[in-house]
C-alpha cells in the first residue's frame, strides 16, 4: 500500500489501481465520465482532472485516472486549478449535446446532468448550431443509439471488449464526425448487452425495455439476488409507485458479479409482473370447481391430508429461500419424510463471464437446509407412488409443465402453493403466496456465497408468506382441531 | 381560574341611545357608497392573466400536447395531485403522456408544475370553479385537461413577460 495526501487526509491507495480509484475509496468523489472502475481507464473525457504536487514540483493538473498512485503525493480535487479544467471539459462536451433531458431516459442518474448542475455555467456560449446525427439507431434487441447524446468517452467500446469479450462496437469517423457504431450495422449480440445502458454515463445507450417506461426518480430501489441461475448476482429491484417491477440493474459486488449482469436476469421482469395470481386460498368443492376459500379452512384441510395420508411427497420450488427450506424441512420430518426440491436440467446460457447455466438460485442453500434435488425423472418415479404431493413455491408449475400434473394417479391429492394461477383439474387445494420481490430470504450461490433477497413490494391482499403457512401447518399437525382455528 | 374585569361603562354609554345612534350613522353612511360584495354565482370573479386557476395541458397547432411527459411537474407537485406515464410517439419529440392525471381535489393551485414545465406545456387556467358528484370525477386525464393555445394565451404571454425579467 502507497501512502498519499488526499484533500489534507493521509490515506492509504493501492498501488496498482490509479489515482480516482483511491479518490473514490476514501469518500473524496472525483467526476468521471469515460473512467469505469469495472474497465480499463483511457483517459478520454478529462473531467477526471485533480490538482497534484509531488515532491519539489509545483503543483500540476492532471487526469486522475491515468495518473498511478506514488508515494508522497499531495491530492487536492477541490481546487480552483481542477474545477478550472473541469469547467473547460464539460463545455466542450456540452457544446453538441442535445437539451434532451425532459425526454431522455437517463434524466435524473446522468453523470453529464450532475456535474454540469455542479461545474459549468448554467449556459452556453457557442452560437453554432449542434450538430445532427440519428436519435434513434438500432443497436439490436436490447439497446437504442442515440448518436447526438453521446460524449464518446468509449466506455461502450471497452465494455464490449473486456467484459463479454466480444468487440462489437467501436468509434467510427473522425474529429467530430466520431460516432459509437458497429461493423456495418450489424445489430449487437450476446447475453451482457443490457450493461451497455448502465456503463453510458449519458442517456446514448438506452434499453428498449425500459424506454419512457418511468422516470428514474419516481422509482424505488430495493437491494436484491437475481434470480435466473446460480450465480446469484447482486442486483437493485426497481418498482414504480403502483408495486410494478420496471427494470433490474446490478449492483456492484466485487465477490460475486463484479458490476455486471447478463441479459436473461436482467429482463426477467415480465414473469413478477404478472396479473394473473394464486388466490390465497381456494378448495375444489363439491361441483369439482376450484372456489376461493377461507386460507384457515384452506390449512385445516392441507393439515387433514398430512395426518391421513402415509405417502406424502414435498416438492419445493428452486426458488425457495433458505429460510424456507428449514422450515419445509422442519414440516416433512414432523411427517416422517424428507422434503426435495425441484433441480431442473441446465440450460445452454452457461457462458465464462458470469452465467452457471444452472437455473436454480439457491441449489446449495437448499441442500444445506436438508432438501434433496429431484430431477423431472426422479419425480415421475416419486410422484406417481405418492398418496398426496405437495408442490410449494414460485414457478414450479411452469417448471413441470402441465404434462407432469395430468400424469399424477386420480385418486392422488394435490396441494399447490404457488404465484400463478393454476386452474388444473388435478389441483386439490391452492394457496398464494408472495413471489421473490414481494417476500425475504438468503438465497446461496454457486460459489457459497450468501446473497439477500428483499421484498421491493408488498404481497397481494391476503397473500401469507410461505414460512408463515409452513411453520402453520408443522406446529398444529398432530394437534386437536381446535387449535388452528383459534 | 379566570378572573375577567369588567368595563365600567361611561354615563353616555349607559344611556344606550347615543350609542345607538352612532351604529346607525355608519349603517346609513355604508347604504350611499359603492357596493364591495359580489352576487358570486350569478356575478362571476373578475379573472386576468395574473389569476392562477387549475392548470391546463397546452394543445399544440396539431391537437397534440405540448407535454413529452418529463415528469418534472408531477416531481415540483407538493401535493401529490400529477400523475404521468409516458409513451413513445413517432413525432419529433420522440416521448408524449400515455396517462396524464391531476387530482384536481389534491391539487393547491400552487402553480409549482407551471414553473418546473420546460415545455411550457402546463399552464395556470382562469378556471377556478370545481364541483363533481364523485371524487373520481375530479381526477381530470388529458381530455379534461387540454386546451387550445388561444385559450392559454395571456397566461402564456404573461409568464414569458416575466420569465424574461429574471
Amino acid at each position: 500500500m502507497t501512502k498519499i495526501i488526499v484533500n489534507g487526509r493521509e490515506v492509504e491507495a493501492d498501488p496498482q489501481k490509479p489515482l480516482i480509484a483511491a479518490c473514490h475509496n476514501h469518500g473524496e468523489h472525483v467526476p468521471h465520465y469515460c473512467y469505469h472502475p469495472g474497465l480499463s481507464a483511457v483517459g478520454s473525457c478529462r473531467i477526471c482532472q485533480v490538482e497534484v504536487k509531488q515532491g519539489e514540483m509545483p503543483a500540476r493538473v492532471v487526469a486522475a485516472c491515468r495518473t498511478p498512485v506514488a508515494e508522497g503525493m499531495v491530492v487536492n480535487t477541490d481546487s480552483e486549478g481542477a474545477h478550472g479544467s473541469r469547467r473547460e471539459c464539460l463545455e466542450f462536451l456540452l457544446k453538441n449535446h442535445p437539451l434532451d433531458c425532459p425526454i431522455c431516459d437517463k434524466a435524473g442518474e446522468c453523470s453529464l446532468q450532475d456535474y454540469s448542475f455542479q461545474e459549468a455555467q448554467a449556459e452556453g456560449r457557442s452560437s453554432e448550431p449542434r450538430r445532427k446525427l440519428e436519435k434513434r439507431k438500432d443497436l439490436g434487441d436490447v439497446i437504442l443509439l442515440d448518436q447526438e447524446r453521446c460524449i464518446l468517452c468509449s466506455r461502450c467500446v471497452r465494455f464490449m471488449e473486456e467484459v463479454p469479450k466480444s468487440p462489437q462496437l467501436c468509434i467510427g469517423g473522425r474529429g467530430s464526425h466520431s460516432v459509437v457504431e458497429t461493423w456495418q450495422d450489424t445489430p449487437l449480440s450476446g447475453n451482457y448487452q443490457g450493461n451497455l445502458a448502465d456503463v453510458c454515463p449519458v442517456g446514448a445507450l438506452t434499453l428498449k425495455d425500459f424506454r419512457f417506461q418511468a422516470r428514474v426518480w419516481n422509482l424505488t430501489r430495493v437491494p436484491s439476488t437475481c434470480s435466473e441461475c446460480s450465480r446469484g448476482c447482486s442486483i437493485s429491484v426497481e418498482v414504480l409507485r403502483n408495486g410494478e417491477v420496471k427494470r433490474m440493474r446490478p449492483r456492484p459486488n466485487e465477490d460475486v458479479n463484479s458490476y455486471w449482469m447478463c441479459d436473461h436476469g436482467r429482463f426477467s421482469e415480465d414473469e413478477l409482473n404478472r396479473s394473473d395470481r394464486m388466490e390465497p386460498a381456494a378448495l375444489r368443492d363439491d361441483a369439482g370447481q376450484l372456489t376461493a376459500a377461507d386460507p384457515v379452512d384452506a390449512l385445516r384441510v392441507v393439515r387433514n391430508l398430512l395426518s391421513v395420508q402415509s405417502q406424502a411427497l414435498f416438492l419445493a420450488s428452486p426458488y425457495l429461500t433458505v429460510e424456507e427450506g428449514e422450515a419445509l424441512s422442519k414440516l416433512a420430518r414432523s411427517c416422517g419424510t424428507q422434503a426435495a426440491f425441484f433441480s431442473p436440467e441446465p440450460n445452454d446460457l452457461r457462458d465464462d463471464v458470469l452465467h452457471t447455466g444452472d437455473p436454480c438460485p439457491n441449489q446449495r442453500g437448499l441442500q444445506e437446509a436438508g432438501l434433496t434435488p429431484m430431477g423431472s425423472e426422479e419425480w415421475a418415479a416419486a410422484s406417481s407412488s405418492a398418496d398426496c404431493v405437495l408442490l410449494l413455491g414460485e414457478r414450479l408449475l411452469d417448471m413441470l409443465g402441465d404434462e407432469a400434473l395430468e400424469a399424477l394417479p386420480p385418486t392422488q391429492r394435490l396441494v399447490v402453493m404457488e404465484c400463478r394461477a393454476s386452474d388444473h383439474a388435478a389441483v386439490d387445494v391452492a394457496m398464494g403466496i408472495p413471489n421473490r420481490v414481494e417476500r425475504s430470504g438468503t438465497w446461496v450461490n454457486v460459489d457459497g456465497t450468501a446473497g439477500a433477497i428483499r421484498a421491493a413490494r408488498s404481497a397481494p391482499q391476503g397473500v401469507r408468506a410461505l414460512v408463515e403457512l409452513l411453520a402453520d401447518l408443522t406446529t398444529t399437525s398432530g394437534q386437536p382441531e381446535e387449535a388452528l382455528s383459534s | 381560574m379566570v378572573i375577567v374585569k369588567r368595563k365600567t361603562l361611561t354615563l353616555a354609554e349607559r344611556l344606550y341611545l347615543p350609542e345607538i345612534l352612532r351604529g346607525m350613522s355608519i349603517t346609513f353612511a355604508k347604504m350611499f357608497k359603492p357596493k364591495v360584495t359580489r352576487q358570486y354565482p350569478e356575478e362571476p370573479l373578475p379573472t386576468n392573466e395574473v389569476t392562477r386557476g387549475q392548470p391546463r395541458l397546452r394543445q399544440l397547432i396539431d391537437g397534440n400536447l405540448a407535454c413529452v411527459s418529463c415528469g418534472l411537474c408531477e416531481a415540483a407537485c407538493p401535493a401529490y395531485a400529477i400523475t404521468i406515464d409516458g409513451q413513445e410517439t413517432d413525432r419529433f419529440i420522440e416521448r408524449e403522456p400515455e396517462k396524464f392525471e391531476i387530482d384536481m381535489l389534491r391539487c393547491i393551485l400552487c402553480g409549482f408544475c407551471e414553473e418546473a414545465c420546460p415545455k411550457d406545456a402546463i399552464f395556470m387556467s382562469t378556471e377556478l370553479e370545481l364541483a363533481g358528484f364523485t371524487r373520481a370525477s375530479l381526477k381530470y386525464d388529458i381530455d379534461k385537461l387540454k386546451r387550445t393555445m388561444p385559450e392559454l394565451a395571456p397566461r402564456m404571454d404573461y409568464i414569458k413577460r416575466i420569465n424574461e425579467r429574471w
